[in-house]
């Protein structure tokens, strides 16, 4: 059966508390009825003790006992006081049946000296007592009072103290697990109320540090992840709709002009040059986007072979010297380790040559093609690849958008690109396990940090 | 020849450098024991010492990058180093240095000629006093000047520290 956990809870705190109370007044009621007992007979045998020393013994001080026993001795109810002579030979056959008591008793006090019964709330105390005429036996017996009427007040004390106290701790209980659940109840109803739609609204956070605090902090740590890459998503559409428009709004506006009177042949020239030019941009554009794409996804149609990192850095620095012969790319290998294993890597060879020349061209492109440090190293568990220029850097507070498609940063406006380099790199470096970190000072330079983890040896 | 040198360190990137410089001066016959030796005050309360862990106390104070740093350094160098370690020196007096000095061979110090070490623990404290106090040969390294660099904390930094900019 479902029971919700505030229900349980109420249910088990109440069994608890009752379980407790009802301990506790079992325990008080039967010591206390024990010890009144206790009590009662001690009672009753300084009774018979004192009856003894007046009736049998009638010493001379007897007369100042009676005044004494007369003035303090409260009377009980039905107190009554028995002697019997203890004749050697003698069976206590016929009293017993008198006073309705069992012959062990009388054979106890014999025996034993004294002796105690009870029928009936009645009590008896008997014990053996040695006067001038001879032994006796004393009986005295009275009715317990506390049994008629103080055990009764006692237990409908108790009675009640348990029905007051199982409604004072339902109301605890109840109270406790709608306190405890409160803030739980709180977080459902908030969540409940976010959607697609409201993606900017948090859990309230109350100040306190505890477990429900770290709840609702990893909720909206969740909900801040999801509210950016969904952002990153619209960006990304609305970004890559205007980029792929610019190229056909040129390419529709040169043939529009051209086509509204005949031209002569350089001019159609110039502009079938221009519609080629922008055709082009079109094209590495959508060719771009679709690698971004299948890098996105997880690689199946890649093969990862074992490969060397600084061979490949030797060809990433000759193919972008090819293309932009003005840039400058020391490769630097004084950190190079003397066990050439250590540098092999498990990849794909061209979308690492793709990923590398990505960062060190950018790197050539934002310095102005001043010198570009690449430096290889490695660790018995990574390869490190670091690219450092002397360039424009980032901005501290965009360092967090470079991954996003179509983002560039507000100081790089003169430079050519159109932001798919850098998330296309990202993407292939995470398909490699690795890790690639970027730290830069604006107007000192920017350095990117890439670590591949080492091809197992096998 | 077999050498063992201490160099003081704050468990930072920039403090690997001193050790690469270092290994870069050194002739190639030379086989190193480096320890790395950091200067930290330490507990003397008995929970304290009833639960001390060496090796825990190292992996709260040293950084992952600062490991990795230290194995890029042991792969370029694999054959100048013998040995490589860390270690924590918890004396207040110049004769516990000494007699650390002493009881682990020290031959020599290195020392970086800029030296501003940044805790990232509050009982951390600074070793030169100790160093230079003590009859070891000091050899100084690394640069005079303090440049600003973006990659600082990072791997990267072990990777440009000296890098002549043209």
């Amino acid at each position: 059966m479902k029971m919700k956990i505030q229900i349980k809870t109420t249910l088990i705190l109440l069994t608890a508390f009752l379980s407790i109370i009802i301990l506790f007044s079992g325990f008080v009621y039967l010591s206390v009825s024990n010890y009144s007992y206790e009590d009662f007979y001690k009672l009753l045998e300084i009774r018979a003790v004192t009856a003894a020393k007046v009736e049998l013994d009638k010493e001379g001080s007897s007369k100042e006992l009676i005044a004494l026993r007369n003035e303090f001795f409260e009377k009980l109810p039905q107190e009554k006081d028995h002697y019997f002579r203890i004749d050697p030979g003698y069976s206590f056959k016929k009293e017993s049946e008198e006073l309705g008591l069992p012959l062990s008793f009388f054979n106890e006090v014999i025996q034993d000296g004294k002796s105690e019964y009870n029928k009936n709330s009645m009590f008896y105390k008997g014990i053996r007592y040695k006067s001038k005429q001879g032994e006796y036996v004393v009986i005295a017996s009275a009715q317990n009072y506390f049994e008629l009427h103080h055990s009764a007040y006692l237990r409908r004390t108790l009675f009640f103290a348990i029905i007051a106290a199982f409604l004072f701790s339902a109301l605890i209980a109840l109270y406790f697990s709608r306190y405890v659940f409160r803030p739980l109840h709180k977080i459902t109803n908030r969540v409940k109320e976010i959607g697609s739609e409201n993606l900017h609204l948090r859990l309230d956070n109350n100040m306190n540090n505890d477990e429900l605090n770290d709840l609702t902090r990893t909720f909206n740590n969740m909900l801040d992840r999801i509210e950016t890459s969904f952002e990153t998503q619209n960006n990304f559409i609305s970004n890559a709709s205007h980029e792929l428009r610019t190229p056909l709004t040129a390419i529709i506006g040169e043939a529009d002009v051209s086509l509204s009177k005949i031209r002569t042949i350089d001019e159609y020239i110039e502009t079938i040059k221009v519609i080629l030019d922008e055709a082009e941009t079109l094209d590495r554009k959508t060719k771009a986007l679709l690698f971004l794409a299948q890098t996105g996804f997880n690689g199946k149609n890649q093969r990862f072979d074992q490969l060397r990192i600084d061979q490949l850095l030797w060809d990433v620095k000759e193919t972008i010297e090819k293309i932009n012969t003005d840039s400058r790319i020391h490769i630097d290998m004084s950190l190079l380790p003397e066990n050439p294993v250590k540098l092999k890597v498990k990849g794909n060879e061209q979308l690492l040559h793709l990923a590398l020349s990505n960062i060190i061209s950018n790197a050539c492109k934002y310095s102005n093609n001043k010198i570009v440090h690449v430096s290889i190293g490695a660790s018995d568990q990574n390869v490190f690849v670091i690219v450092k220029d002397h360039g424009i850097g980032i901005p501290d507070n965009e360092l967090k958008y470079i991954y996003d498609p179509f983002f560039r940063a507000s100081n790089t406006l003169k430079y050519e690109g159109y932001g798919i380099g850098l998330p296309l790199t990202r993407n292939i470096i995470r398909l490699h396990n690795g890790e690639i970190l970027v730290s830069s000072i604006v107007g000192q330079g920017t350095t990117v940090q890439i670590n591949l983890p080492v091809g197992q040896t096998d | 020849m077999e050498k063992t040198v201490l160099i003081p360190t704050d468990f930072s990137i920039a403090s690997l450098n001193i050790v690469k410089n270092y290994l870069n001066e050194q002739p190639a016959h030379v086989r190193l024991n480096i320890i790395l030796l950091h200067g930290l005050h330490q507990t003397d309360s008995i929970t304290g010492l009833l639960f001390y862990s060496k090796s825990r106390l190292l992996q709260d104070l040293v950084s992952k990058e600062f490991n990795e740093g230290c194995d890029v350094l042991k792969n370029k160098y694999a054959s100048k180093i013998r040995s490589m370690r860390k270690d924590v020196f918890s004396g207040f007096t110049q004769a516990a240095f000494n007699q650390y000095v002493e009881a682990n061979r020290v031959d020599e110090a290195c020392v970086p000629i800029l030296y501003n070490p940044k805790f990232k623990n509050n009982s951390s404290f600074d070793l030169m006093p100790y160093v230079k106090a003590s009859n070891l040969h000091i050899e100084s390294t690394g640069s005079g000047i303090d440049v600003p660099m973006p990659e600082r904390g990072k791997v990267a930094e072990l990777f440009f520290n000296r890098v002549p900019v043209s």
